[in-house]
Parts: structure tokens; C-alpha cells; sequence
């Protein structure tokens, strides 16, 4: 073995002599061009959902219907309230994304690379269940005001309560899942062969 | 001003070139891989080079980056990686400079090499490069009593490739 890792060293200082080497202009090409890094894809698609997480929001409020809808229930009082705490909550998500974002430099150790890069990734995940957790919520209260209000709906809640129940729940199950699902293999795809490797660093250190 | 920063740059990865492209050479199998690898690690240098002080060797940054971007940074295309493609990528062992039993020899490690993951290569690439411990576990972020122990491991794994 010790043979076979001497004639690769003797090879491996030869090798410098077998590489077309670049010249200064190829290089200057090359510096310039676009970059295929997997942080430039995260800082994309968290922006996309800090945006269209928000955005979401932002359209339902001001929607007359359901503006209407939610005066009948005077639950549109509470609903503004609740926003501007949405947005002081983003503000704060956003600060917290950026400062772990800066943090991520190429020059760093191998591990701790990685692990900046996850943290910051971990942030936006916790913004995202955040939001779930409203959404479940808010549509709770949502559905069930939507049944007091509506006199079918309400002859038919008196009689089924537990069904009803059942079925909301179900739904927000099934809901979430479906979130969770492509969520994982969204970032799954992504994010798979820096787990794989953060994952063999941390086995090589465990002491 | 900032054409002398670049140009600077540019010189120095120039003489400094022959590092990423032996960190290719372990992270891929074919000479397009390759190129897109090499590129990768230009573009991530430039970027971390106003940041770079001058407290290390150009070199040794260099190949930090280097390492960083073949392991983590770096997001290849789906394509699949053939053993064939390996064979063809050969253009580094010339044949008139050893017999033809040490070529096969060196074929075969080369093989082995590449089918350690990306951690593993990284260690061997500094191996290769007379690194001693210390330097190899502040690259990786480890103790240098593990990467003591992971680097006897990966002697012990190469050797059951090479001998199953």
C-alpha cells in the first residue's frame, strides 16, 4: 500500500506538467461568467418565499369579500392587528436571514461552510412553519365562524359536530402533508449532498 | 484601481492555476466536468478575493476555496459520471515516464480514489500535497488527532479497493 501512495505522490507532483494551463485572458473570461453556486439558489428561492408567503396575506386582506365577511364576525379588526405583527415578525426573520447570510464565506473551513449555510437555510424553514401554523389556525377560525354564521351550515354543525370537526382537521392534515412533501423534496434535491457530507464531518469528529 | 485588483488576481491565479486543477482531477471524471468545476472555483475566488488579506500563501487560500467549492458549493448537472468517461480522462499519465506495470498501478489508484466521497478526497488531495495535520484539520474544520484517525482509514479503504 505504501508502494502504490509513493508512486501517486511521485505522480501527483508530475501531473502539474500534463494540465492545458490557462492564460490570463481565459481566465479574465472566466471570473466574469455566472456562477452555479447552490448558495446563489438559496438566497433565490428564500426570497421568493419570504415574498409569496407575505404576498398571500397581503392579497386575502384586501379582498372586499372577505373584508365584508370578517366585519360580520368583527374579526377584521383582529385581522389587521394580527398583520402588522406579521410583518414585524418578517422584519425580524429577514434581519436574522441576513445576518447568518453574510457569514457564509468561501474561505472558511470545510465544516464550518456548511454548517453557516444550513443555519441560514434553517431560518427561512422556521418562517415557513410559522406561517403554517397561522394558516391552521386562521382557517379554524375561518371555517368554524363561517358555520356559526351560515344558517345550513349551522343546523348541519349542531347535528354532525364531531364530523365537522374530523373534517377540518383532516383537511389541515392533508394540507400541511402536501406542504411538507414538496418542501422536502424541494429542498431535498437541493440540499442532499451538503447534508451527505456535513453529515461524514461530523462522524470523522465525534471525540 | 479596480482594474489592478483584477489584474492582480488574475496573475496570481494564473501561477496558481495547476491546485484546482489537480482538486478537479480527484472531483470529476470527465474533462467537461472538469472545465465547469474549474470555472466554479475562478468565479468563487474572485468573489472571496477582496475579502482575502494576505495572512495565508495566495496558494493555500486558493485551494480552501478550491476544496469548498468542489464539496459544497459547487452544483453540478444531473449527468451521470460513466467509468468509461474515467478512462478516456487519462490524458495525465504519459506513458513514456513509467512501465507499464507501475501505469496500471497508478490507473487503479486513481480509480480508488474516485470512488471515495467528496470529504475523503479532500484529505487525500491534501496528502498528496505534503499537508501536514494541523493544516489538514483547520481546512476541514476537524481535530488533528481525527484526521489522523480518518486519514488511517482511508489508507485502510483505498487498500480493500485496490485488493479485494
Amino acid at each position: 500500500m505504501m508502494e502504490d501512495l509513493d508512486l501517486l505522490k511521485k505522480d501527483w507532483k508530475r501531473s502539474e506538467n500534463t494540465f492545458r494551463q490557462l492564460s490570463e485572458f481565459e481566465l479574465y473570461k472566466m471570473i466574469h461568467k455566472k456562477s452555479s453556486s447552490i448558495v446563489k439558489w438559496i438566497l433565490v428561492i428564500s426570497i421568493l418565499e419570504f415574498i409569496i408567503l407575505r404576498g398571500l396575506d397581503f392579497l386575502i386582506l384586501f379582498d372586499d369579500e372577505y373584508q365584508n365577511k370578517m366585519n360580520v364576525v368583527h374579526l377584521y379588526n383582529f385581522e389587521i392587528i394580527l398583520t402588522v405583527i406579521n410583518y414585524i415578525v418578517l422584519i425580524l426573520f429577514i434581519s436574522f436571514f441576513y445576518k447568518n447570510f453574510k457569514t457564509i464565506n468561501a474561505s472558511s473551513s470545510v465544516k464550518r461552510l456548511m454548517k453557516d449555510i444550513l443555519k441560514t437555510r434553517r431560518i427561512v424553514k422556521y418562517y415557513v412553519w410559522y406561517n403554517l401554523f397561522l394558516v391552521a389556525v386562521s382557517s379554524t377560525v375561518a371555517v368554524f365562524s363561517e358555520v356559526k354564521n351560515n344558517s345550513i351550515l349551522n343546523a348541519f354543525y349542531s347535528k354532525h359536530e364531531t364530523t365537522l370537526y374530523l373534517i377540518s382537521f383532516g383537511i389541515i392534515v392533508i394540507l400541511f402533508l402536501v406542504f411538507w412533501v414538496f418542501y422536502k423534496l424541494l429542498y431535498g434535491i437541493l440540499l442532499r449532498k451538503l447534508n451527505e457530507n456535513y453529515f461524514e464531518l461530523k462522524k470523522i469528529d465525534v471525540a | 484601481m479596480k482594474e489592478t485588483i483584477e489584474q492582480s488576481f488574475v496573475q496570481l491565479l494564473r501561477e496558481n492555476q495547476n491546485i484546482l486543477h489537480k482538486i478537479c482531477r480527484l472531483y470529476t471524471s470527465d474533462m467537461d466536468s472538469h472545465k465547469d468545476l474549474f470555472q466554479e472555483m475562478t468565479i468563487q475566488l474572485w468573489k472571496a478575493y477582496p475579502k482575502f488579506r494576505g495572512e495565508s500563501k495566495f496558494s493555500t487560500w486558493a485551494y480552501r476555496v478550491a476544496l469548498n467549492t468542489a464539496i459544497t458549493l459547487y452544483r453540478k448537472s444531473t449527468k451521470t459520471i460513466q467509468t468509461s468517461d474515467y478512462e478516456k480522462h487519462s490524458f495525465f499519465i504519459k506513458q513514456e515516464d513509467y512501465n507499464p506495470e507501475e501505469e496500471e498501478q497508478l490507473k487503479a489508484m486513481y480509480k480508488a480514489i474516485h470512488q471515495l466521497n467528496d470529504i475523503e478526497k479532500a484529505l487525500i488531495f491534501m496528502y498528496l500535497e505534503d499537508k501536514d495535520y494541523s493544516e489538514i484539520a483547520e481546512t476541514l474544520g476537524i481535530s488533528e488527532v481525527n484526521a489522523r484517525v480518518k486519514m488511517n482509514r482511508i489508507k485502510g479503504k483505498l487498500k480493500k479497493i485496490l485488493n479485494p
